[in-house]
């Protein structure tokens, strides 16, 4: 019975419970079971080694940080039940944190022997157990060295699925092996690092020379500077292939206590990868990008940041973040790259002449883009004097283009309906926008209402905002004074019914309309926006965010106050699979779309579809019988 | 170290009992009998875990049914849930004995209201081995009840009144109780019993074996058990 417990709580826990049934019970048979009454101390930072790895039975521990550099202990996580704590000072030979059980706890403890030969046996189990202690490790290790405070997400999991290669981004510097020590310190100050690698006879990496070796072999054993510097270089080299997952590498640099090592493409020297880089990989979470967008100084340098902000992404998915966290971290990253190179442009333009504000538009300016989408933006600037007025035109003509061109370098396309601030139409002083805003409200052709379904999303991102609010306080005014506007927005809602039909009969699938799939953004996803859309501007609610201005509504006298929470999570579920479409197709390397296949749903997601399908045409027909003097 | 201790380790009595309790073996055992006269009594089963200080070892535990001499009493059955035609295939207890004495080794013995599995043992093992055990042996009884004179404030010994059977103690420290009743469930019972009375006693001092076999003495029981004024334990 013993087994027996620990057997059907295993099989219940991840990586265990990936195991055959019979091993499962064999490795059972292994374990030992510790109780820590409440406030004892499991693990002692500096103290000695674990020899198990513990499985969390029932309780709570909270594992610390002591910083190097003295300060207070930094909470770096919490584990509980069905979670372990321990490999990697297992690995590692070193106990780096303080483990104490914050609610009485009781642990499976499974040896070190038996773990790592089901390490060596099942992949599945080392990439589990990797993934949840290594990013931790990771993540710790830099919050370590920056003595910063803490980000508790756990989004960087990419050393689990990025290859070695990826993030290798330096030449190894090489010395040959009759340069002196001397030789050798020039050459990595030259080459700007760390490391350098020692060639031996036929070209491959004999030996490997760091930093440390200079310090604690040259400087304090007095070694001379003109001795061969194969003297006090370290063999042999760890040579990992560019192919290799980050995780194996990390854990070889754990296991040997190295910093650095050789990576070779297809058995030919390639580069060297330290454990700083796998700090900057962990600086894949949302946080560290938007570190590293801040600390780029050149469009240069800006456009391959901003590329890979997209595989963080893949990290949230997998992590099963929500929907609405999800596209908060997208826009949050793109707002960033977008100030950062409207900065760029000014510093390379010079200061505006009049102040102005960079505007997002559209579900850029909802945040709501799922991946990268076309640039939608606008820029509106102080009204000029008369006398520097053709100055103001001209500065802002090129530093829009000079964005817009920014911005396709750092991965975002160009909108197709030429809807830029690059545009001269879309660059204009306050007065003309307001302009706009009247014309299109006072006399809603199907055009003036197209444009108000993108420009009234408008968000400030860049600038003075004070115009924008200036605007959202003109339209404001507006709206109340031409109800026919309202009326026309509502017109186009309630004909984009949802096709319910798409769950019928698979010949109708086949030959119908539906034949490519249902297109998820604007059969799915823009219902809700244009009815969160509706009643905002019918209160002048400030938000342009579908689930902030559904937030504002909430309680207040609309029809949908009292639906905000269906909405909200009929929205965000759509989102979500579509996401998820896209995140599948861009894996695969496919061109993203919206089109979903009602085949390659679950049932449980055909239902919620259903059910948020009915929802907005509950609403349609309450917005239908509201509006109806003016449904055509 | 303390001196006998001391003396314990120099005249190489038992191993010495100067160590931290955290490395020593324990053997863990609940007995199963047909009620309880020692005198016209069997065992039916032994079940016994292995413990290294608070460490439980899940593999490795002992569990044999006996056939016993006497028939099993109806009473009995209806508690043990063994029914005689269960027992009749198994080993006779000079078998499961010796097999029990080579698994226990030189380990100190934890029961449960010791006294009465080792009035049984004991008796067997004068028959059949010549002579009693000879391990060491911790009473959870005796401990607990000596703990909660000392630990009035855990909420496993606060509260209303109670009682120190192994259920009730169980229950009391959230120790789930699945399968009663069952020589090895009840060995099982224990070891985690034990294992949430040894951070107690070392808040009260016991910190190594020498002080643990004399709170936990099966003989001092009843000394334990009566406080002033105090509920009974059973």
């Amino acid at each position: 019975m013993l087994i027996d417990d620990a057997v059907r709580f295993l099989s219940q826990v991840p990586p265990f419970q990936f195991l055959e049934p019979d091993l499962l019970r064999e490795v059972a048979q292994s374990l030992s079971m510790e109780f820590y009454p409440k406030g004892t101390v499991i693990l002692q930072q500096d103290g000695s080694v674990s020899e198990s790895l513990r499985i969390v039975q029932k309780g709570v521990v909270k594992i610390t940080l002591r910083p190097k550099g003295g300060g207070e202990d930094v909470v770096v996580d919490y584990r509980e039940r069905g979670e372990t704590f321990g490999l990697v000072s297992l690995m590692g030979g070193q106990q780096k944190t303080t483990i104490v059980a914050i609610q009485d706890t009781l642990c499976y403890l499974l040896p070190k022997e038996r773990l790592n030969e089901l390490l060596g046996s099942h992949p599945a189990i080392t990439e589990y157990l990797l993934q949840f202690h290594l990013t931790k490790y990771v993540d710790m290790t830099s919050r370590e060295i920056q003595g910063k405070s803490l980000f508790l997400g756990t989004s960087d999991h990419l050393l689990f699925t990025a290859k070695v290669g990826e993030i290798c981004r330096r030449a190894a510097a090489t010395v040959e092996p009759d340069a002196t020590i001397r030789e050798a310190a020039q050459r990595m100050s030259e080459a700007r690092q760390s490391a350098i690698l020692v060639l031996g006879p036929g070209g491959s990496p004999d030996g490997i020379v760091t930093d440390s070796d200079l310090r604690s072999k040259v400087v304090a054993r007095g070694h001379s500077i003109e001795d061969p510097v194969t003297r006090i270089m370290s063999r042999p080299v760890v040579t990992v292939e560019e192919k290799d997952p980050c995780f194996e590498v990390v854990l070889r640099m754990l296991q040997r206590n190295i910093h650095h090592i050789a990576v070779t493409r297809d058995g030919v020297l390639h580069g060297v990868i330290t454990n700083h880089d796998f700090m900057v990989l962990q600086g894949r979470s949302p946080l560290a990008f938007s570190e590293d967008i801040e600390r780029q100084t050149t469009l240069e340098g800006l456009a391959p940041v901003s590329q890979k902000a997209l595989t963080v992404i893949g990290a949230l998915l997998r992590e099963g973040t929500r929907a609405a966290n999800i596209i908060r971290i997208i826009s949050e990253l793109n707002d960033r790259i977008v100030r950062k190179v409207l900065e760029l442009a000014e510093l390379e333009l010079g200061p505006p002449p009049v102040p102005y504000c960079w505007l997002a538009l559209g579900s850029e300016g909802r945040k709501e883009q799922t991946f990268r989408t076309d640039q939608d933006n606008a820029l509106v600037y102080a009204d000029p004097r008369e006398t520097q007025r053709e100055r103001v035109v001209e500065y802002f003509r090129r530093f829009t283009v000079r964005v817009r061109n920014g911005l396709i370098r750092c991965g975002f396309e160009p909108c197709p309906a030429n809807c830029m601030a690059s545009n001269p139409d879309w660059c204009q002083p306050l007065s003309v926008w307001k302009g706009y805003f009247t014309g299109w409200i006072s006399e809603p052709t199907p055009k003036a209402v197209l444009n108000s379904q993108i420009f009234f999303d408008f968000r400030p991102l860049h600038g003075d905002e004070s115009m924008a609010w200036a605007l959202r306080e003109h339209l404001g005014r507006l709206i109340p004074d031409y109800p026919v506007f309202l009326g026309f927005l509502a017109n186009m809602l309630v004909k984009n019914r949802p096709p319910l039909g798409f769950f019928g009969s698979v010949a109708v699938e086949r030959g119908g309309e539906h034949k490519d799939g249902l297109n998820l953004k604007i059969k799915g996803v823009t219902p809700f926006v244009d009815i969160a859309r509706l009643f905002a501007l019918e209160k002048g609610v400030r938000a342009a965010s579908t689930l902030d201005r559904l937030e504002a509504l909430r309680g207040g006298a609309t029809m949908i106050s009292d639906l905000v929470d269906e909405l909200g999570d009929a929205f965000e579920f759509l989102t979500l699979l579509r996401i998820h479409h896209q995140y599948r197709q861009m894996e695969a390397g496919r061109n993203i779309d919206n089109f979903i296949h009602l085949d390659t749903l679950s049932s449980l997601e055909r239902q919620s579809l259903k059910n948020a399908f009915r929802l907005a045409m509950k609403v349609q027909d309450l917005v239908m019988d509201r509006f109806k003097a003016f449904i055509i | 170290m303390g001196l006998g201790a001391w003396l314990g380790r120099v005249l190489g009595l038992g191993g010495g009992t100067a160590g931290p309790i955290a490395d020593t073996p324990f053997v863990v055992l609940d007995t199963e009998l047909t009620g309880l006269d020692e005198r016209k009594d069997d065992i039916v089963s032994i079940g016994a875990v292995r413990m290294r200080g608070g460490r439980l070892e899940l593999g490795g535990s002992f569990h044999e049914l006996v056939n016993p001499k006497a028939a099993l009493q109806a009473r009995s059955v209806v508690i043990h849930g063994i029914t005689p035609s269960q027992v009749a295939a198994r080993p006779p207890i000079e078998e499961v004995l010796a097999a029990f004495l080579a698994y226990a080794g030189d380990a100190v013995l934890v029961g449960h209201c010791l006294p009465v599995d080792l009035a049984f043992l004991n008796r067997e093992a004068r028959r059949v081995a010549g002579g009693p055990l000879r391990n060491r042996t911790v009473d959870t009884l005796s401990l607990s009840a000596w703990l909660r004179q000392r630990h009035v404030e855990h909420p496993a010994f606060a509260g209303p009144p109670q009682g120190l059977g192994l259920f009730e103690l169980a229950r009391a420290f959230d120790i789930p109780v699945v399968e009663g009743h069952t020589a090895l469930g009840d060995a099982y019972l224990t070891a985690q019993l034990l294992q949430r009375l040894l951070p107690l006693a070392a808040q009260a001092g016991v910190t190594d074996l020498a002080s643990l076999l004399r709170v936990g003495d099966p003989t001092r029981q009843a000394e334990h058990l009566a406080p002033p004024g105090g509920p009974s334990p059973f």
